[in-house]
């Protein structure tokens, strides 16, 4: 398997080029321990099949338009390494660009990029699975390819997207738990104090209703409702136990109380089913969003934008989420991006670097990226810089203690469950319907859709 | 369809000079002789075509074909993707949108085309009759990811410069606009405002070349317009009219691009699975099963094959008169 | 409105070939012809508004900021602040990326349309009008090409285009552009239904080469269906998203309708991700989809001029 490079660089070789080459052999030689890359199908030295190697060939790496500043970080710490960016749509919004680009490359057998960047945590699951004739896709991080130490370094559990059958197959970007995010200037205003469970949650959402409707303290109109709500709520959605299995249980009490707290939220009209980025959103709720559970994204999107909310600084704070009554804390999860590394590279010595540079340094990671990062060291760093610029009201520890906390019990799978929910309940609520009464549907259609990618359904 | 032409021969001048196009239609001509060098001349016209279709068309249908009686390693499978895909859970329930559908779309689109098209050809003033051509084509320029965000907003009651309108029909938010009870309507809608200005500028060219005296004849003879468009236009038009029917057919079954547009831009309210096409288009890049795609294509073809066949027939579309 | 009239046939496209033959009932129309005159207007209007309503709120949206978007007046005016912040934030837009993605479209679609005419304009003629044995067959072989599902033909395509080597150059994209049965078959109808045959025949009898035939007699006749070609031709090939996708790995080769997946991908309002210092806002999208449609309206009202000048006009250019 020779594989053609795909597009012939114009690379600046002068006189250092032959330092720089065998500088970047060193360290090939060094990662990859002094064995010669075997190109058979047998697997490498860090459990996958790799191609011959390259030093120092220029490496093709896709990113979506907010990460091309990784790439120009990237380039201006290491002006050294020959890479080709190329942007894409990120795979956002249910395009599937990356996967169904790598299927053609399959079928092709040539044409892969050396690291990709992904905005869905659905790619793992099928990237790294062998798929007819071709290897697959994703390189396993875990089996030596990056330090071990690195991949300790990530807050516990952010890897568990990118974490099939025990391995490690992406590096997580950052962070997307939930938290709640709260305005204090009304909270102060109306007198109300903070609900820590899901009980007084409730209890909340009736008191607003009544004295001051119009108000709201959240909203279930978006696709991801279900990792909002149902997550935290510990309900079975799709439990991924193997590789291709996954348990799904939506009648259950744990996903009964929560559906029972939306409905009865909705009717009174304290939770919107309005989608926090339709238009109509903004128009109606600019101003009246007493707190809203959701994930860490949320402080830039929606609250800190002048497209969204736009609430003036000192005014919004984040807590920790709220529990049941008696049980331990747990959050659930929207989103937060990936960086991959191909199995196919002819350069894994300079695809680690990229991939170690953007998931973790400093340089990209707290100055740059829009999200909290899911390193530890550097997520600290953005905490506090976040916490310095006066944006917030009150202390941002609650976004460190609830990155470690999302439910492990929601797996990954490689079909969309925020499709799902909004095929089948989004028109059930925003019509008047219950939450209750579609939970069967709700769970027949997440059985359905997980057969039809292959999933055994227990 | 079935209306007499009035005899052309009898009152245009006849052949006064070689513009003046015979009506076209004469049943029975003799068929023209062959001679070899037309022989040739045929096949060398044809030819870069040809080329283009075998290597774009033909060669690339073949390996559907065979891919979709074949397992994803090569050995012959029989019916076992058709089986497969028959038995598809979200098969049936594309099969029922696509039906609807395709009904609404194409009488729609077939009446309201026409209809268009024979009134602004009916405008003797030439800057308004240019006008309404431009401005009934100018969504047709509009494809794919432009036109998410137009509908995004001109679907949801609260900002859509129609609010007044979907109001009228008591939608109040935009999923309530487009539950799946209206999917079929908002479709259509969507599809012919981008794709009704093509096909009118299309019959506008085929009305002008209808020869002015087989109009003044039917003039002279008392034919007010509504007599002239059913008894002369439209019998004139009639491959016209039978192409688009087919490739309207086709558009509809293969029906796409506005379930996918809505997809996007309800974040999957509309499911992304609604058409049949789209689920080929799952089948081949979410399950990686390009047998199973390739199933529903040619099942796909197979329809549209059957129903275009009634269109070819009466639009005597490959007749050579 | 008062010169709307019911009585068919364009006076005034004819004007200069003849002179203009007056409805016997002049302008003072029978009770008939003004409700007749009427239904029309009633007609025209509706649907242009039905047309127009949503492409003017979308030309307004490009002169608002996000906020006016949302709040304000659906048809009322932005500002052109509004409309020049808009415009440099497309522009910003990965560095100009949109000026590439314009350069790219309009060199597809112009090569393609160009390769287009020059096969399929031959292919209809022969289609129509001349003998050879294959014809039906090609009749039929192509019309089944055109009901294919477009789904189905990516994988082969891709594959056949890896082989020689062709993916990643401009080619495999022209190529598959270049492959329009539509356009063979609006040519092959149009030379079936409106050239007088009287008219070949006495060109051959005055010893025309049967290539003289065609492009002597039969191209000058047919300006109205090769403009109409040409027209659906560019914008086919400058609408087609999904292939230059597949077909193009490299993101400074994309075309406009690719770009604007990325552009679309980098607003908050359908990728929730992409809110942050990079991201695009709904009104520039709406620029960047205003700048996607002008080439093909100017291309639109360019061939406009000779798809009027029907058969008969052409017909005296002798």
């Amino acid at each position: 398997m020779v594989q053609a490079p795909e597009r012939t660089h114009s690379p600046r070789r002068r006189f250092r080029s032959l330092a720089l080459l065998s500088g970047a052999a060193a360290i090939a030689l060094l990662a990859s321990g002094c064995a010669g890359g075997s190109s058979s199908a047998s697997n490498g030295e860090f459990g996958f099949p790799e191609t011959e190697q390259q030093a120092d060939s220029t490496i093709t790496v896709w990113v979506d338009n907010t990460r091309v500043a990784a790439a120009d970080a990237f380039k201006a710490a290491n002006p050294d390494v020959p890479i080709d960016v190329v942007t894409y749509d990120g795979s956002a919004n249910g395009s599937n660009s990356f996967q169904t680009k790598i299927q053609l490359f399959d079928k092709a057998k040539k044409g892969w990029p050396d690291v990709v960047w992904s905005t869905q945590t659905n790619d793992a699951a099928w990237a790294s699975q062998t798929s007819p004739g071709s290897q697959p896709f994703a390189a396993q991080l875990d089996g030596g390819l990056v330090d071990s130490e690195l991949i300790d370094g990530f807050t516990a559990g952010s890897l568990d997207p990118c974490t099939v059958d025990g391995k490690v197959y992406c590096l997580r970007n950052d962070l997307a738990q939930n938290v709640l995010w709260y305005d204090k200037t009304l909270f102060d205003q109306f007198g109300y104090t903070l609900p820590t469970t899901w009980e007084e949650y409730q209890e909340l959402g009736e008191k607003v209703a009544t004295e001051h409707p119009g108000y709201i303290i959240g909203a279930a109109g978006d696709a991801w409702t279900p990792e909002i709500y149902m997550w935290a709520s510990k309900c079975q959605a799709g439990d991924v136990t193997a590789v291709r299995e996954i348990t799904v249980d939506t009648t259950s009490e744990e996903c009964q109380r929560m559906a029972d707290l939306l409905d009865t939220s909705i009717a009174n009209g304290s939770i919107t089913t309005e989608s926090v980025f339709s238009p109509s959103f903004v128009q109606k709720y600019a101003g009246k969003v007493l707190a809203m559970p959701g994930p860490v994204w949320y402080s830039g999107a929606i609250f800190n934008s002048p497209d969204s909310l736009n609430v003036p600084a000192g005014q919004i704070g984040a807590a920790t989420p709220p529990t049941w009554d008696g049980e331990d804390v747990v959050t659930g999860n929207v989103g937060g991006g990936t960086w991959y590394i191909s199995s196919h590279s002819a350069n894994l010595a300079s695809a680690k670097k990229f991939v170690e540079f953007a998931a973790t340094s400093d340089e990209y990671q707290v100055e740059l990226n829009p999200g909290l990062p899911a390193f530890a060291a550097a997520g600290e760093k953005w905490v506090a810089k976040q916490a310095d610029s006066g944006y917030f009201a009150g202390d941002l520890d609650a976004l460190t203690d609830s990155a470690s906390l999302v439910w492990s019990g929601w797996g990954s799978p490689t079909f969309s469950q925020e499709a799902v929910w909004a095929k089948t309940v989004t028109p059930v609520i925003t019509s008047g319907g219950t939450v209750s009464d579609t939970l069967e549907e709700w769970g027949q259609a997440i059985k359905d859709q997980a057969q039809v990618n292959g999933y055994k359904v227990g | 369809m079935t209306a007499t032409v009035p005899d052309v021969e009898a009152t245009a001048a006849a052949g006064v000079t070689p513009r003046l196009g015979r009506s076209p239609r004469r049943p029975g001509r003799a068929s023209v002789r062959r001679s070899p060098v037309k022989n040739r001349m045929g096949y060398l016209f044809v030819s870069g075509y040809t080329v283009l279709m075998l290597v774009f068309g033909v060669f690339p249908a073949l390996y559907a074909l065979v891919l979709s009686v074949t397992t994803i390693d090569g050995s012959f499978a029989g019916f076992d993707n058709f089986a497969k895909v028959l038995g598809d859970y979200r098969f049936l329930p594309a099969v029922g949108h696509v039906a609807v559908y395709l009904v609404i779309w194409l009488v729609s689109l077939l009446v309201l085309v026409v209809l268009l098209a024979l009134v602004v050809h009916a405008i003797r003033i030439r800057w308004l009759s240019n006008a309404s051509r431009f401005i009934f084509y100018i969504p047709g320029a509009l494809a794919g990811a432009s036109s998410v965000m137009l509908w995004l907003f001109v679907l949801d009651p609260s900002v859509s410069p129609v609010g007044w309108l979907l109001e009228a029909f008591g939608f109040e938010s935009f999923v309530q606009t487009i539950n799946p009870a209206n999917l079929p309507v908002v479709f259509t809608v969507i599809a012919f405002w981008t794709g009704a200005g093509g096909w009118i500028v299309i019959m506008y060219g085929a009305l002008n070349n209808i020869p002015e005296e087989v109009m003044e004849a039917a003039k002279i003879d008392g034919a007010n317009a509504v007599q002239t468009a059913v008894r002369i236009q439209l019998p004139m038009m009639k491959k016209w009219i039978a192409y688009m029917g087919i490739m309207s057919l086709a558009a509809g079954t293969q029906l796409f691009v506005e379930p996918q547009l809505l997809s996007q831009a309800s974040n999957a309210v509309v499911a992304n699975d609604y058409s049949l096409n789209q689920l080929a288009y799952l089948y081949a890049f979410q399950q990686n099963d390009f047998n199973g795609s390739a199933a529903i294509s040619i099942l796909l073809l197979v329809i549209a094959l059957a129903l275009s066949a009634f269109f070819v027939a009466r639009g005597g579309l490959f007749e050579k008169d | 409105m008062t010169a709307l009239s019911t009585a068919p046939g364009h006076v005034a496209d004819r004007a200069a070939a003849r002179p203009a033959k007056r409805s016997p009932a002049g302008l003072r129309g029978t009770p008939g012809q003004w409700s007749g005159r009427f239904v029309v207007a009633l007609v025209l209007l509706a649907f242009g508004l039905f047309f127009a309503i949503p492409i003017v709120w979308l030309l307004l949206a490009t002169t608002k900021s996000p906020t006016d978007l949302i709040q304000n007046n659906p048809f009322s005016f932005g500002s052109l602040d509004g409309f020049a912040v808009n415009w440099n934030a497309l522009f910003a837009f990965q560095d100009g990326a949109v000026v590439g993605w314009l350069g790219n479209s309009a060199l597809y679609s112009v090569v393609a349309l160009a390769i287009t005419l020059v096969v399929s304009v031959p292919a209809g003629y022969a289609l129509a009008l001349t003998e050879f044995r294959l014809r039906r067959a090609l009749l039929v072989t192509t019309l089944v090409v055109m009901l294919i599902p477009n789904t189905a033909l990516v994988l082969p395509v891709f594959l056949e285009l890896n082989t020689v080597g062709l993916i990643g150059s401009p080619l495999a994209v022209i190529l598959p552009f270049s492959f329009f049965p539509f356009g063979v078959y609006l040519t092959y109808i149009y030379f079936s239904t409106s050239i007088p045959r009287d008219l070949l025949a006495a060109a051959r009898i005055d010893g025309c080469t049967e290539f003289g035939v065609f492009t002597r007699i039969a191209l000058p006749l047919a300006t109205p269906v090769v403009a109409l070609v040409a027209f659906f031709s560019f914008v086919q090939n400058w609408n087609n998203y999904f292939l230059p996708f597949v077909m193009l790995p490299a993101s400074d080769q994309y075309p406009m309708q690719v770009g604007l997946t990325s552009l679309l991908a980098s607003t908050p309002a359908f990728n929730p991700s992409s809110a942050g210092a990079a991201s695009v806002q709904l009104p520039t999208l709406a620029l960047a989809t205003i700048m996607s449609v002008l080439p093909v309206l100017i291309v639109f009202l360019f061939s406009q001029r000779f798809l009027v000048s029907g058969m008969t006009a052409g017909g005296t250019k002798e």
